[in-house]
């Protein structure tokens, strides 16, 4: 059942991701289709010279066979003995198959080694956010359920609706502004303000995480925010249940039963909401990136649109969408291995 | 829930029923209305925003009349000059009044919330109503469609359309629409099918009612509660993007002041001049808040699904 379902799913994902391929890629062809980088800067280019270019960019072919060659599907076609369909095509490279996403149009850099370069930084930094989201948010929902209705549960219940409407740019300027720049006035111990680590003499566990810890902070505010309303309310479904009466009329401590009984099965929606995070993992933090300038994908993606290197873009919009399809696929499966009564819908 | 269509005959059955109840019969709508206006919090949110879009239409004059300044004037004798008599909320690297820019930046902020949801709203809606009335092969098509355009990450995907066109608050709340649409599809499309199975559409449709009928007059009035709602929860977070799409330099370009260029700009120059940075952020969060609390007290008063 399990197996059938895993593989329903799988299938199902695949023209998703076509469908997200050809529509980045239509996007950004219609701007680049005509481009070579550098040409306006070099009025020395002859027309013969320019022509070059292209060609060696691949923009001298059909958009279609561009397509067919970045996806690799050209490269198949040809070794099945098919190449005589694609009709003035040239240089046919193995293109995704072998998971290059193409190349930069500005430095010649593959996609795939400046994607993995600054994978982990992006991951170290959400994934710190999202535990940083959880340690806070179910404790602070917990003690709103318990204090239901009292002045500590409006001022929670008020801090995490003020938490959505924050704009994380401006949380992130704040919080540099303070520990940063007013610190370093003051001089006290301050935060760094950008990068992974101080270059050259950092690069220890200390520095790192000094470094980690305002881009994260700003990201898990949102996390909290949701989170912590979320435990609240679900903290009050289950404090009302049967069970948690009848556990108190046994005699049970407060703590234990709040904790024990109750907690346990508040927490399991949650796991939901955490898993629907799982797609943004790699995207949703490009703002923070930029603010802190934190060198992962998101900043990547920004400096390279900013260049109009647009394959370099490209690539990288396939393969986080790619990664967005995964991750919703994943969090597919732990529901259905979590609740069995999704298998069978 | 009832339909437009059968309310005039349901209201005369509960007059009558009225008497022994001991409550007047009430539409949907009207019983709706009065619990919006029952939320103090949500009723004040809403009138924040009503103020703040008038002050966006009105900002022209406002310029003229109440800060006396052009938003995009220099003056370079009042460069950086604080918070004070002269410019009540300080001035930028330029001399340009700070209030006077955030007073234009809210035609900016508002005019894509509200251009954006109803775009959403409209394509989002007819795509949902269209794939959860027909089903089948058309359904599957529209569904796919939205996985799609759902599967890219927003952010990457603005940033692929602001290089595509030149960002102004239409093209802007089309390239941000151009992604909403596809949740309000999903959540039109799941009200559809439980509207749909109803016996009232059954009995419209042995009546002779065709598609078209069927679809705007009887199915159109049962999901615009869904779309209510999800238009109005969905103002805050535009805002947020679209700030966020200004600040990262692929939104509104400067000169024309916007809150998230305001910001932007400010980065350069906030270590010396704090108040750049603090007055267009309070506008985001302010009206970011009340737009979600008036989102959250319009959800709490029409969701046919919280009753």
């Amino acid at each position: 059942m399990l197996a059938k379902f895993v593989l329903r799913r799988a299938l199902a994902a695949i023209p998703v991701v076509v469908g997200v391929t050809v529509i980045t890629f239509v996007l950004m062809h219609s701007t680049a289709g005509a481009y070579v980088p550098g040409l306006s800067l070099n009025p020395n280019l002859t027309a013969a010279q320019v022509s070059l270019l292209r060609s060696q960019l691949g923009l001298d072919q059909p958009l279609w066979i561009q397509y067919l060659d970045w996806t690799g599907v050209a490269w198949l076609m040809q070794h099945a003995g098919l190449g005589g369909l694609l009709v003035g095509a040239h240089d046919i490279t193995p293109g995704m198959l072998e998971g290059s996403f193409g190349q930069s149009m500005v430095d010649g850099t593959a996609v795939s080694s400046q994607v993995f370069d600054r994978l982990p930084n992006t991951i170290l930094l959400t994934v710190t956010a999202i535990l940083i989201g959880i340690v806070l948010s179910i404790p602070l929902g917990v003690i709103a359920a318990t204090r239901r209705g009292t002045r500590t549960d409006h001022v929670l219940t008020g801090v995490s609706v003020a938490g959505v409407a924050v704009p994380q740019f401006w949380l992130g300027l704040l919080l540099i502004l303070l520990f940063s720049v007013q610190l370093h006035a003051w001089g006290l111990p301050f935060l760094p303000s950008g990068g992974v680590m101080t270059p050259f003499t950092g690069g220890d566990m200390i520095d790192r995480l000094a470094h980690l810890l305002m881009p994260a902070t700003v990201l898990s505010f949102v996390y909290l925010a949701i989170w912590s309303r979320f435990t609240r309310s679900s903290m009050v479904e289950v404090l009302s249940q049967d069970y948690v009466r009848t556990a108190r009329a046994k005699g049970m401590g407060d703590r234990r039963v709040r904790y024990v009984h109750a907690l346990r099965n508040a927490i399991i929606p949650l796991v939901t909401l955490v898993g629907l995070e799982l797609p943004g993992l790699v995207s949703g933090a490009l703002v923070v990136e930029v603010v802190f300038s934190w060198p992962g994908i998101g900043l990547l993606a920004y400096q390279r649109a900013l260049a109009y290197d647009y394959t370099m873009v490209l690539g990288i919009v396939t393969f986080a969408s790619i990664l967005v399809v995964a991750g919703n696929l994943i969090a597919d499966l732990m529901y259905a291995v979590l609740d069995p009564r999704i298998r069978l819908a | 829930m009832i339909g437009q269509g059968t309310v005039e005959e349901l209201q005369l059955a509960g007059a009558e029923l009225a008497g022994m109840v001991g409550r007047p019969a009430q539409s949907y709508w009207s019983e709706s209305v009065e619990r919006l206006r029952a939320n103090h919090i949500g009723m004040a949110a809403g009138y924040l925003i009503l103020f703040l879009a008038v002050v966006a239409v009105m900002a022209p004059l406002a310029s003229q009349f109440v800060t006396h300044y052009d938003p995009t004037k220099q003056d370079l004798y009042s460069q950086f000059l604080g918070p004070g008599r002269q410019h009540w909320l300080g001035a930028d690297e330029t001399g340009r009044d700070t209030f006077t820019r955030l007073v234009w930046g809210a035609r900016v902020s508002l005019g894509v919330g509200f251009l954006t949801v109803a775009m959403q709203i409209v394509v989002g809606g007819g795509v949902g109503l269209l794939a959860g009335f027909f089903g089948g092969w058309i359904d599957n098509l529209l569904m796919r469609i939205v996985d799609m355009v759902l599967a890219i990450p927003a952010i990457f995907l603005f940033i692929l359309m602001s290089i595509l066109f030149t960002p102004n608050t239409l093209t802007l709340s089309m390239i941000i629409a151009s992604v909403g649409w596809g949740g309000v599809a999903r959540l039109v499309r799941g009200e559809t099918l439980s509207v749909r199975g109803r016996d009232f559409m059954l009995a419209t449709r042995s009546l002779g009612a065709s598609n078209l009928r069927l679809m705007l007059r009887h199915l159109l009035p049962n999901v615009l509660p869904v779309m209510i709602v999800a238009a109005s929860l969905g103002v805050g977070a535009i805002i947020l993007a679209e700030a966020a799409l200004d600040f990262l330099g692929f939104g509104i370009h400067p000169p024309t002041a916007s809150w998230g260029n305001m910001l932007s700009n400010a980065q350069t120059y906030f270590a010396h001049s704090i108040w750049l940075v603090i007055f267009p952020g309070i506008m985001i969060f302010v009206t970011v808040l009340a737009a979600n609390l008036f989102g959250n007290a319009v959800r709490d008063a029409f969701d046919p699904r919280l009753r």
